[in-house]
């Protein structure tokens, strides 16, 4: 089959590989019909996440009909046309019974190394480097789905693949980093950085009440989307002070919560071994990008909430933690526990309340990944999220 | 209260040896840089007093200089811990069967001493001599989560404490097979498999 292999730093290529096949009891496999790059594609892309190997298959968010299905599954048959979350999570474990999936304690083959780096390990994760587990990815013509009895969302026929496609991840994402705004009738909600997760907060915030959204970025078509299709208010950095402007906006309080949908992307601070500390530490020094963290940190109001869906890998400097304490400001993160939000989500997409497929700029076939990596990192041509077919 | 030991008897010797002769050749001609060697001498042979290198401290190795076996002369011990979300009994049945307890490379497990759903010790033998020995304990874990079972391997050292530090750092220690033995076996019980990617496509290396 044809599949999206990363090969070094910004250099992916679409490579001839085996098929996959079933591994395990509980697997299945499914043949991709829709498939996405994420904003957490680029880290991978732009070299900022440790544990990639050449030849490594990528992709998280996809979806696509079962073919064939293990043993042991016996909720799904060939045929079924399904959205597969990106976190692997087995489902029976101490995490998952919790429906902390993206936690879940069983999934990663090597746990060992994100142990090192972070303590304990998370769940594995498609395509996102052996840190995670190391499993093949999506962005493929076909994939293996570990755990199929408990992952995959059946989809009716009667909705399209853009609609459904961005339940596998940044649509409980936004949803996600919404609900942990805690947000109250009244309140003003500000999110830095008007990406596919952005823009699916801003919608999420505004359906689980705010009153005001107000969407932080710099290009200009995603501050226009942004206003346009959900009526958020907008600051582009580019042109003021977001502390000032959002302390004008809230009347001098703050925003009630604030989501920051930028992460780690441009900031080279990862961490295997102690040993590179001093060099992780100087590269960091000539890096302004945790800004949007600490940025939302100093304008949430007193005794607010910061919500954290944006990926982060290792350490940042200069954290104002002062600002936290004396403030009583909670931060609330997380990767996402897709597999408790694709269902409710999937009947509001049903329901007509959410439909996410808006965030789709660019339609692209598989074998054009490469140039569809470039386009989204480099943001040219107005690209916000793309979408590949095999 | 006595420091953790994790220098060997063999490292001891050495740091004793080393520690003399650096002390021994920055008296013969004192200079400031043979001072600083002196200084390090004296270091070498403070911790061939107390038996413990603070720069392993951080690596959790432990030496045992009286382990319960009488064929090991000294061993060194590592330790861990797994929560398992199943009943006492079954996670007990499953390393009560042949081939589950954790052992070293090449050795074979034979099981010594046996307390149901409380204990199961064993010794792994290599080419007819002791390698390691080990013990699992069992006990209910808070608030019906499961069974946490506590495990200590001690095994023979070979290359003392800096080989074991080595091995700690890159990853090949006993203290990860142990922590993989332990891993497995928990995603054996709660999901009836374990994670794996062997046989998974990939692009050219």
């Amino acid at each position: 089959m044809k599949a999206v292999c990363w090969h070094a730093r910004l250099d992916v290529r679409v490579e001839r590989v085996d098929d996959p096949v079933l591994i395990n009891p509980r697997d299945a496999i499914v043949r991709v019909s829709a498939t996405a790059i994420c904003g957490s594609d680029l880290h991978l892309y732009g070299g900022f996440v440790p544990g990639m190997l050449k030849g490594d298959i990528l992709g998280h968010e996809f979806m696509g009909e079962v073919v064939e299905v293990g043993p042991a599954v016996a909720n799904l048959r060939p045929g079924d046309r399904v959205v597969v979350p990106f976190p692997i999570a087995c489902g029976n474990c101490f995490f998952c019974r919790r429906e902390l999936y993206s936690l879940c304690e069983n999934s990663n083959p090597n746990a060992w190394m994100a142990e090192k780096v972070w303590g304990y390990s998370p769940s594995g994760v498609y395509g996102y480097s052996h840190l995670l587990g190391g499993y093949a990815g999506g962005q493929a013509e076909y994939a293996r789905v570990p755990y199929a009895d408990v992952g995959p969302l059946k989809v009716p026929d009667g909705l399209s693949d853009e609609q459904v496609l961005f339940l596998s991840d940044i649509l409980p994402t936004g949803y996600m980093a919404a609900e942990n705004c805690g947000i109250q009738p009244g309140d003003t909600v500000a999110v830095w950085g008007c990406g596919p997760v952005g823009l699916c907060a801003i919608a999420c915030a505004l359906l689980l009440g705010a009153e005001r959204v107000i969407a932080i970025d710099r290009f200009r078509e995603r501050l226009r989307l942004a206003a346009l299709k959900l009526g958020a208010e907008t600051i582009d950095y580019s042109e003021d002070s977001v502390l000032e402007a959002l302390r004008e906006l809230t009347g001098g309080r703050g925003p009630d919560a604030c989501i920051d949908a930028v992460g780690m992307e441009g900031h080279a601070h990862h961490s295997v071994a102690h040993a590179y500390d001093r060099v992780k530490q100087a590269v960091m020094l000539e890096s302004d990008r945790p800004a949007a963290l600490r940025e939302a940190i100093l304008a949430c109001r007193s005794g607010g909430t910061i919500s954290m869906p944006g990926v982060y890998g290792g350490l940042i400097d200069q954290f104002p933690v002062g600002a936290m304490m004396n403030r009583s400001l909670t931060l609330r993160t997380g990767q996402t526990h897709v597999q408790r939000y694709m269902r409710p989500l999937l009947e509001r997409i049903e329901a007509g309340e959410l439909d996410p497929s808006f965030v789709v700029s660019h339609r692209m076939s598989l074998e054009d990944a490469p140039a569809a990596y470039r386009l989204f990192r480099d943001k040219q041509d107005g690209c916000i999220k793309v979408v590949l077919r095999p | 209260m006595r420091r953790k030991l994790n220098l060997t008897r063999a490292d001891r010797v050495g740091y004793l040896v080393g520690g003399i002769a650096l002390l021994a050749w920055a008296v013969r001609r004192p200079t400031w840089f043979r001072g600083g060697a002196a200084g390090v001498g004296g270091w070498l042979l403070w911790q061939a007093y107390t038996g413990s290198n603070p720069l392993f401290r951080p690596l959790g190795i432990r030496v045992n200089p009286r382990p319960a076996e009488v064929d090991a002369h000294e061993t060194i011990v590592v330790e861990d811990a797994v929560t398992i979300s199943r009943p006492r009994a079954e996670v007990f049945a499953f390393w009560r069967r042949p081939g589950n307890l954790p052992r070293l490379l090449e050795a074979d497990a034979e099981l010594v001493r046996e307390r149901p759903a409380v204990e199961l010790a064993w010794r792994g033998v290599r080419a007819g001599r002791l390698a390691h020995f080990g013990s699992l304990e069992f006990r209910d874990a808070t608030g019906a989560r499961g069974t946490i079972v506590a495990a200590r391997l001690e095994y023979v050292p070979s290359g003392g404490s800096l080989g074991a530090a080595l091995a700690r750092m890159t990853g090949h220690a006993p203290q990860r097979l142990l922590a993989e033995s332990l891993r497995r076996a928990r995603a054996l019980l709660e999901t009836g498999e374990a994670p794996s990617t062997r046989g998974q496509p990939v692009g050219p290396r």
